[in-house]
């Protein structure tokens, strides 16, 4: 019997303004919700439970801006990049939006030892900004965070391997590489959150942070 | 008009447990229009999870939102953690769309689903900048109820401008036509409220004028919601909904729903392929569920399912029909019919005899349970769960005890059948409702549910059926907030005060808080638990439910003569 032909195909998507604050599993829900509403012709997994073939870039943390997500799914028509990728963002809720399609798309085996993460982390104050950038850049810097619900001690250590201030329009940004998914090196999550909790009173002038790329290293 | 969000910062909300509850932006949300004639919220007083799945708030917000002149946003009780939140930093409860405070609006459409959430709406209220009570509002939005829950609108009459009794479909665009007309004469809130009153359906706790249920008699022919928001954080009823009938042909006596939806009303199921097909094509749900109270009585049940199993929008579609009375001709239809989904076996017998079930008028015998059991055995129906009150009108200790015979005899098949089936009894105290033929009966109180309650539990320990079971003070409480008076608001207002919220979470309900409530109010919950005699007045009497007070006493008695005679011939 002839297979029909796939198109393994990679959607980049950026989640920006309210949508940071859905979770991953939502962010899934709400994608297959759109690809079927576009009745897109997709391969599905075989078993009594049919699953579209899909697959999610790494989970970004809740409240996270990003313009580097995506998900690849394996077509059985051949995309049309712009109009598909036009009918998508009508699909998606506010915040949401596809950037660009890659096709054909092939899968890297993956050989990854962590992610390079890039980052620009938005003040509204340029001391703040400052403290920040201190705090990020000493390997020293010491704090506590939650694993599996127990208290464990981190260290920034190799974590942070950039932040470079920058006078934006209307405010500064931190131009900021993470490491993460390295053994003993603290995820760029609880590095942020750890930061928030440092920063105290002044933490709201700490007011966006997203994530412009990520990289397998 | 202030974007209340915009105060909100980024490290509050990660503070926040689901934070997307919050923010509104859906795909299908309405768009904001230019200076609408008239701006409504639609305030639904549990979580958004919950919320989102309800039917009545889809079908306004599509058919508000299809009126030109009209804007219809939406508010949602906040979890605790952002109720907090909202009163550290005093900002009032905003609606998703375009997060307005509730106080800016025209008026506030509540709906009221079940009791438990009485002390939700007040909460609502207060935190909208809308003093909860009618009476001390004399500025702000109109605040106009309605649902199942206020068939008896009483208990809640302290709180509302109006209270609508029975469908709101047609009523709410009359209830808009009616604002629009008054905001345009510039006419004062009495004024306003004493042209709602001429509505039909409508009950105004100014007026109290007796009020006749109102029925929406173009059902069959109406178009269901077909392009609901699609919510960003995953709601109870993950499914796209739609009502295929209103009304239940049933006649249960204990059922307020079986009276309160009737007459029964059928969409045609050629139509309703169709507003499948829209529906599923315009939120791209998996599932596809139909509601009604009773689907079995559906009269095209088998060309509806067939035709819904035939049309495929994409691969992982599949059916899901609730309340489906099982039997073997059922079995056969769900067995043609493979993308129809096969949840467990569920069967409410609510009574544990045949002599109980025949004084409820609940049409189902063990045999029929039996006969499903073992017809299914080897299939995929794993699970069988049993729904069953205790506390009914004319209940013996033995109706109880043969709750446990019935189950017994149930785990004695499921045991023989391949692969065994997991039997799961979910047990709650019987409220008698208003409107229902045992209007007139007495609430069984705490200590009985509860010793009824163990002796289902104790002779139930070892046969490997899970038991559950809802608290009995909430059953008690559930009474007097469904079958009160006027003073009933007094209660719900100080119960809110001593901090009830979410009294239908057990994790937030606060028994002692009630009490407390109870006590300070000086309100003696017997008052409305107790028997009343069918000559006596009724609080609600004043509504006309469109079903006879006679038929219903006439309801009552015959389930005491079945009752009766049932003993007669056990002890004859």
């Amino acid at each position: 019997m002839n297979q029909p032909a796939e198109y393994k195909t990679r959607i980049n998507y950026s989640k920006t303004r309210q949508a940071r604050y859905i979770s991953h599993l939502d962010t899934i829900d709400i994608i297959s919700k759109a690809l079927r509403r576009l009745q897109l012709h997709y391969a599905v997994t075989q078993g009594c439970h049919i699953r579209p073939k899909i697959s999610f870039g790494p989970p970004l943390p809740l409240g996270h801006a990003s313009y580097c997500e995506y998900f690849v799914i394996t077509l059985l028509q051949q995309p049309d990049a712009e109009s598909l990728k036009t009918a998508l963002n009508r699909e998606l809720p506010q915040g949401m939006e596809v950037i660009s399609l890659e096709f054909p798309w092939i899968d890297k085996k993956s050989g990854a030892a962590g992610e390079q993460v890039n980052y620009r982390l938005h003040f509204s104050s340029r001391q703040t900004a400052d403290l920040a950038r201190t705090w990020l850049l000493n390997p020293e810097t010491a704090f506590q965070g939650m694993r599996k619900g127990e208290t464990r001690s981190y260290a920034i250590g190799k974590a942070v391997q950039k932040a470079e201030l920058v006078e934006a329009d209307s405010d500064w940004e931190l131009q900021a590489e993470f490491v993460q998914g390295l053994a003993d090196v603290p995820s760029v999550s609880k590095i942020v959150t750890a930061l928030a909790e440092y920063l105290g009173a002044s933490r709201d002038d700490f007011y966006l942070l997203e994530r412009i790329a990520l990289q397998e290293i | 008009m202030n974007n209340v969000t915009a105060s909100i910062t980024h490290w509050e909300l990660l503070e926040i447990e689901k934070p997307a509850r919050y923010l509104g932006g859906e795909v299908n949300q309405a768009t904001a229009k230019n200076n609408p004639d008239l701006r409504v919220c639609l305030v639904f007083p549990d979580l958004y999870d919950l919320g989102m799945s309800n039917l009545a708030i889809k079908i306004f917000y599509e058919t508000l939102n299809s009126h030109p002149q009209i804007m219809a946003e939406r508010a949602f009780s906040p979890w605790p953690d952002f109720e907090q939140l909202l009163r550290r930093k005093n900002l009032p409860l905003y609606s998703l769309e375009t997060g307005t405070p509730l106080h800016d609006f025209d008026a506030l459409f509540i709906t009221l689903p079940y009791e438990m959430t009485f002390t939700n709406v007040v909460n609502l209220l207060d935190l909208g900048g809308i003093d909860p009570q009618w009476r001390k509002r004399n500025k702000g939005p109109l605040v106009i109820a309605g649902g199942p829950s206020a068939s008896n609108p009483l208990p809640v009459a302290m709180f509302m401008d109006a209270i609508l009794i029975g469908d709101g479909e047609e009523a709410i665009i009359e209830i808009c036509e009616t604002l629009i007309k008054t905001k345009r004469d510039n006419t004062d809130r009495q004024g306003i409220r004493k042209e709602l009153a001429k509505i039909e359906g409508m009950w105004v706790p100014e007026f109290a004028a007796p009020v006749k249920r109102r029925v929406f008699k173009g059902f069959a022919e109406s178009t269901p919601p077909v392009s609901p928001i699609l919510p960003n954080v995953q709601t109870v009823h993950n499914r796209a909904t739609l009502e295929i009938f209103r009304g239940c042909i049933q006649g249960c006596r204990f059922c307020n729903a079986g009276f309160y939806y009737r007459p029964k009303r059928e969409r045609p199921a050629e139509k309703l392929v169709e507003y499948a097909r829209q529906l599923l094509q315009n939120s791209g749900e998996e599932s596809l569920g139909l509601l009604s109270l009773s689907t079995s009585d559906y009269s095209q049940l088998t060309e509806l399912i067939t035709a819904l199993d035939q049309q495929k929008l994409y691969p992982e579609q599949n059916v899901s029909i609730p309340s489906l009375r099982m039997n073997e001709s059922t079995l056969n239809l769900l067995d043609a019919t493979p993308h129809i989904r096969k949840g467990g076996l569920t069967f409410a017998p609510e009574a544990g005899t045949q002599r109980l079930r025949d004084v409820i008028k609940k049409n189902i015998t063990e045999e029929d349970i039996i006969s499903i059991m073992r017809a299914t055995s080897g299939s995929d129906y794993r699970t069988v769960k049993l729904y069953f009150m205790m506390g009914l009108p004319f209940e013996t200790d033995a109706d109880i005890e043969g709750i446990v015979h019935l189950v017994r005899h149930l785990e004695e098949i499921g045991r023989t059948c391949r692969p065994r089936k997991q039997i799961s009894i979910s047990l709650s105290g019987f409220v008698p409702k208003p409107f229902t033929p045992f209007q007139w009966a007495a609430q069984a109180d705490i200590s009985e549910l509860r010793r009824k309650r163990l002796i289902v539990c104790r002779g139930l320990e070892r046969g490997g059926s899970k038991v559950s079971w809802r608290e009995e003070f909430l059953c008690l409480l559930e009474s007097v907030l469904s079958r009160g008076d006027e003073r009933v608001g007094e209660l719900i207002l100080k119960a809110w005060q001593l901090g009830c919220r979410f009294d239908g979470w057990h994790e937030h309900f606060a028994r002692d808080k009630w009490e407390q409530a109870f006590a300070e109010t000086g309100i003696d919950a017997g008052t409305y638990l107790r028997e009343r005699q069918v000559a006596e007045t009724l609080p609600w009497d004043f509504v006309d439910f469109q079903v006879p007070r006679t038929y219903l006493e006439r309801e009552y008695a015959e389930a005491a003569r079945t009752a009766g005679e049932a003993d007669n011939e056990s002890t004859g």
